[in-house]
């Protein structure tokens, strides 16, 4: 039975974080694009697509991510891939973020004025140049604050991803934990973390919203 | 005045057989008849409700109809054709009662987009042609300026020549100055009335009964969803000839 330091604990988790900021990168890419397309096809009205991503939506928003996850791992075996834990990790993030992001980009959308559509509409631009030149990059200054809000939670949801194997900070953690038999210290350093990760983006999602809240 | 030569020289622009439009079982529009001659200028008014902005924004295709005809330049509105659309929105400019300038882009982008995009202008012809245009609406030294930094006035002469950039054969224009104070309702209608002696083909859903009556070849009453009674302004200002239009008229009188 080896003597864990203080030094060592904090070295484990040390390399352990770059796996949770890794995964959290893959969920919000991931789940960034896939959103993007969903909100296209929906914003598109084409018939069919308002369904399709509704339903998606509320699928992947109404199961918890841990089951999610689990679906993933067991459910891609399935197919006979042979998965990882990281495949399915990024999978299972992926579905979940994107279900998020849609939604809470398609109420950005929602958010600039009709008369925005309509006088772009009217001005003969079609589908595509209206989404590119009017109205995404205006919702996107309204969609900054509560997305990068998101990405707080997608990085707290990586901890789920230790149940499929993923050796990610919470998963290290319990292994420490388990070598030092003081699951209070290791997970304390843990929630420290944790939080040392996603406090600075909340902040900069608050002082991001204070800025708009100015510029308006 | 239009005499019987000019009628048959002018060349019809807009013609509106039959249209019938309904939101859910509400119908709005219950038979509409208009010919629109070129470089005419046609006021509608009549009561909130009666049809007047439905009417405008089914010809440039911002509303489906269900039934009836509405062509420009002889070619038939159809909703489902993507490029016809297209096509017939080129040709008919409109002006919206809250401006609907583009806030992130400036001034002079805003006249200089849509022709960019849609006709593709190369950006030095559309920029030196976005420059006359608001020399022309009075507003030269704004082509840097962004939407929130106008007043409403002067956004609404900006609107004027962003549509006037898609050298549109019509311009509709939804109650352009009535989300403007009072003291700059005449800025816009100036323009506007340049516009009509220019001979651009214009209609136009107004409460400037004086205006109408100064600059309009011809007014429309419309009530209930019909066209109720149409005239030259000395007709329909002067001589009255339905009750409802004498109600109406009295009623904005005071």
């Amino acid at each position: 039975m080896t003597e864990f330091s203080y030094w060592d604990i904090l070295r484990n988790l040390l390399l352990a974080g770059r796996w949770t900021v890794a995964l959290s990168l893959i969920a919000f890419v991931g789940g960034g694009f896939i959103g993007l397309i969903l909100l296209i096809l929906r914003m598109s009205k084409k018939p069919g697509t308002e369904t399709f991503v509704m339903g998606y939506v509320q699928l992947f928003q109404g199961i918890p991510l841990l089951v999610l996850l689990f679906l993933a791992y067991y459910g891609i075996g399935l197919f006979g891939i042979d998965t990882s834990p990281w495949v399915a990790a990024g999978v299972g993030l992926t579905l979940y973020t994107s279900a998020f992001l849609t939604e809470i980009w398609r109420g950005c959308v929602l958010a600039i004025p009709r008369g925005q559509w309509e006088a772009s509409q009217s001005l003969a631009l079609n589908f595509g140049e209206q989404l590119r030149h009017i109205i995404l990059p205006q919702a996107l200054k309204i969609a900054i604050p509560p997305t990068v809000g998101f990405l707080v939670q997608v990085i707290k949801g990586t901890a789920l991803a230790s149940v499929i194997g993923f050796m990610e900070l919470t998963k290290v953690g319990k292994t420490i934990a388990n070598a030092t038999f003081n699951p209070f210290l290791v997970f304390s350093f843990v929630a420290v973390f944790y939080f040392l990760l996603c406090y600075p983006i909340s902040l900069y999602a608050k002082s991001l919203e204070r800025k708009m809240n100015v510029d308006r | 005045m239009l005499t019987v030569e000019t009628v048959q020289a002018a060349k019809t622009v807009i013609e509106i057989s039959g249209l019938r439009k309904s939101f859910g079982t509400n119908e709005v529009l219950k038979g509409i008849d208009i010919t629109v001659t070129s470089g005419e200028v046609i006021a509608i008014i009549g009561k909130s409700g009666s049809g007047k902005s439905t009417l405008l924004r089914c010809i440039n295709g911002l509303e489906d109809f269900q039934s009836g005809q509405i062509s420009v330049d002889g070619k038939p509105l159809d909703h489902k054709s993507a490029a016809a659309m297209r096509e017939l929105r080129q040709r008919v400019g409109m002006i919206f009662q809250s401006f609907n300038l583009f806030p992130h882009l400036t001034v002079g982008k805003n006249i200089m987009l849509a022709p960019t995009l849609v006709k593709n202008k190369d950006s030095a012809a559309a920029q030196a042609a976005a420059v006359k245009l608001l020399e022309r609406v009075g507003l030269s030294e704004k082509f840097n300026a962004f939407a929130d930094q106008l007043s409403g006035g002067q956004q609404q002469r900006v609107a004027i020549a962003r549509a006037l950039a898609m050298e549109p054969a019509v311009l509709l224009c939804d109650e352009i100055t009535s989300a403007l104070d009072p003291e700059l309702v005449g800025e816009v209608l100036r323009v506007v009335e340049s516009l009509a002696n220019e001979g651009m083909t214009l209609l136009m859903v107004t409460h400037e009964m004086s205006f109408a009556r100064k600059v309009s070849d011809r007014v429309i009453f419309m009530h209930q969803g019909l066209v109720h009674e149409i005239g030259t302004p000395a007709e329909i200002f002067g001589n009255p000839q339905t009750p409802e239009l004498k109600q109406f008229l009295s009623s904005i009188a005071d």
